[in-house]
């Protein structure tokens, strides 16, 4: 016997390692990720179904009982419940459809060639510069009831019930439209000057070449602008505790305010399966959109 | 009737001159081709026929109608666009359909549509993709549905913007011969702008040189080729292109000759040439002979010898200039480096005004 002969297994321990490796790296890379998602989603959510499933007494001295579905189906059956999901509704309703409109009008308007075009594009996206905060504070200089410009604005007023959450959903949508406004120009920028040439040339009409051209290929940004703006009007919070502080009479109230209880008035259980409530609100509420709307969109080539 | 007249057309772009003063008579059922160097105004001069550019001056006519301020889509000429400009959210049948479809006064209806959708499917191959769409198709299966919905409204004239730029080569030769074929069996005035002399040569019935926005030269293929009426046709023209030389001609007992810093050429007719004008003489490599050194020819180094098969192109260093030959591949070829002399051909050698660059002869 002269060379040795190796064993077998060496070539497949080999690759084994080499894999393994490249798993381990793999993993490493993802580790910051990971990390981050672990703090500030995952973990937050596991705390929330902990605390609509605990019961915490007003005796912060005890430890919270665990009372399982009990606290969060009466929460979801209540009618602050009821109410904050009837409120987060119509704010989405005002606002999505309004913004939307608004967006497509204005990117239309302003995607020509003319001289000084830009300094209308400037000020159209502007507000995406701008914080929520700010934004609120500068609306409210207008729609004060003391002493704003647009204080006599019936269907404006904020210190009448049946008014101001459209007042306050009308702020949301003009914080939005700088974000509106640059998604859709952008899209339009980037439909081919020789589809529109060519579409004109079939002999289309301004509007239907609008709706059978243009529309279709700047869907994906639409689509896009639908489930952001959604999102956002659920998530609204800032413009609510500037303008109205959820008054006058809790009109104002949506879930989320609910949620966030700016006056203490509910318990972290209670608050904890509101959120839950709002988490499968705007779970289903995108998945909706997007199931009836992906099929309408092309990307096209 | 769908003769196309351009009458003293001028286009500008605020202080630029894209086409300046442009003249000529398309004929009815005659395949004109545009050819001219990138940014010449060729595509201008198409895309105002089709009403996609202002006209600045000058009167545009399809048959008896001026066009100048008739909307595109009353004008009845269909474009077939560079990148085919197809609607990609829409089949290939809704596309072809859509011109019938757009325009709501001038609506044809359904039964008819059918018709002509099928009937252009049918011309241009396509009625097994009449339900894909565009983005599951080949660059010419959508090449072949931007003809078939320009076909399909039957218009006076079609427009083509170098409809081939986009092909491979070889899809570009086979999609050669199908335009010519389509042309032969409709009968419709083309008019079809390129950068390829190729495709200038072997598909148009007339070329017309754009340079500069400016008409050079308009004629059958082969009188372009044969008679170039100014230095830039000539040198645009051919493949490879035509030799040049500067010179001064000298009228005398004898030829009419050339004599430049390398050698003399002789020149068969001089035309309106008078003696002691500066010149610039062109020699198409067809008409060019090499010869052993001498004092009749032009002095000549080979600088390269390019082989092509059946033939093979001889580079030569001529003064400061390289000057092709083309030669047949029977005998052994000349090694580089080697000096040689250049003969011309007398009948083939085309003089032009070296300062108007016009034609003489």
């Amino acid at each position: 016997m002269s060379a040795p002969i190796s064993p077998p297994t060496t070539e497949r321990a080999r690759r084994l390692r080499t894999k393994l490796k490249d798993a381990a790296l793999g993993y490493a890379f993802l580790l910051p990720a990971l990390v981050v998602f672990g703090v500030f989603a995952y973990y937050p959510l596991y705390r929330l179904v902990y605390y609509a499933t605990h019961e915490q007494s007003r005796f912060r001295n005890r430890p919270p009982q665990w009372v399982g579905t009990e606290q969060l189906v009466d929460t979801l059956r209540s009618q602050d419940f009821i109410q904050g999901l009837t409120h987060s509704g119509l704010y989405m309703i005002y606002t999505v459809p309004l913004g939307l409109f608004l967006g497509v009008v204005l990117a239309v308007s302003t995607h020509r060639r003319l001289k000084g075009i830009k300094i209308f594009q400037t000020i159209f996206s502007s507000t995406v510069a701008s914080s929520v905060a700010v934004a609120s504070v500068v609306f409210y200089t207008l729609v004060n009831p003391e002493i704003g410009y647009f204080k006599d604005v019936a269907w404006l007023d904020l210190s009448n019930p049946s008014s101001a959450l459209f007042a306050v959903s009308l702020s949301s949508v003009w914080q939005n439209l700088g974000l509106t406004f640059i998604v859709v120009l952008a899209a339009l920028q980037a439909v081919p000057d020789e589809m529109i040439e060519a579409a004109t040339l079939d002999g289309y009409g301004a509007v239907r070449r609008f709706f059978r051209i243009t529309v279709p290929l700047i869907s994906p940004a639409l689509l896009f602008l639908a489930i952001v703006l959604v999102v956002v009007a659920l998530q609204a919070y800032a413009q609510i505790e500037i303008l109205t502080q959820g008054g006058p009479a809790g009109s104002t109230e949506t879930l989320l305010f609910k949620i966030a209880d700016p006056r203490g008035v509910r318990s972290l259980g209670e608050r904890g399966s509101l959120s839950l409530g709002l988490f499968v609100l705007t779970a289903a509420v995108a998945g909706l959109q997007y199931s009836i709307m992906a099929k309408r969109v092309t990307y096209g080539d | 009737m769908s003769a196309v007249t351009f009458d003293g057309v001028t286009k500008k772009f605020g202080e630029v001159t894209a086409v300046d003063d442009f003249s000529l008579q398309i004929a009815d059922g005659e395949f004109m081709v545009l050819l001219g160097p990138s940014g010449c105004g060729k595509s201008t001069a198409l895309r105002m026929i089709a009403g996609l550019e202002e006209i600045s001056s000058g009167i545009l006519t399809i048959g008896e109608r001026v066009i100048n301020h008739i909307p595109p889509r009353d004008r009845d000429i269909a474009m077939v666009f560079q990148s085919y400009a197809l609607y990609p959210h829409m089949t290939v049948a809704k596309n072809i359909e859509s011109p019938l479809v757009a325009n709501k006064n001038a609506r044809v209806d359904a039964e008819e549509r059918q018709r002509r959708v099928a009937a252009a499917a049918e011309t241009l191959d396509l009625t097994a993709y009449l339900d894909r769409k565009p983005g599951e198709l080949s660059g010419g299966q959508r090449q072949r549905v931007a003809l078939a919905r320009a076909i399909v409204r039957q218009p006076e004239v079609f427009l083509m913007d170098e409809p081939l730029s986009n092909l491979d080569a070889k899809l570009r030769t086979q999609t050669r011969l199908e335009l010519v074929d389509l042309h032969r069996r409709l009968g419709t005035t083309i008019v079809y702008v390129t950068h390829d002399q190729v495709e200038a040569m072997t598909m148009a019935d007339r070329i017309a040189v754009i340079n500069d926005g400016r008409l050079q030269q308009v004629g059958p293929p082969q009188a372009v080729y044969e008679r170039p009426a100014n230095l830039f046709v000539a040198s645009f023209i051919g493949s490879p292109p035509m030799n040049t030389i500067a010179g001064t001609l000298s009228l005398g007992n004898g030829p009419a000759l050339v004599h430049t810093d390398v050698g003399v050429i002789a020149v068969g007719d001089h035309g309106d040439a008078v003696d002691e004008l500066r010149v610039v003489a062109g020699v198409r490599p067809e008409h060019l002979l090499l010869t052993p050194p001498d004092d009749t020819a032009l002095r000549a180094t080979v600088e390269n010898v390019e082989l092509l098969g059946h033939e093979r192109h001889v580079v030569c260093q001529v003064g400061g200039s390289l000057m092709t030959v083309r030669q047949p591949n029977d005998t052994p070829p000349p090694a580089n480096g080697s000096q040689v002399g250049l003969v011309s051909d007398p009948v083939g050698v085309h003089l032009f005004d070296a300062t108007t660059t016009e034609r003489l002869n």
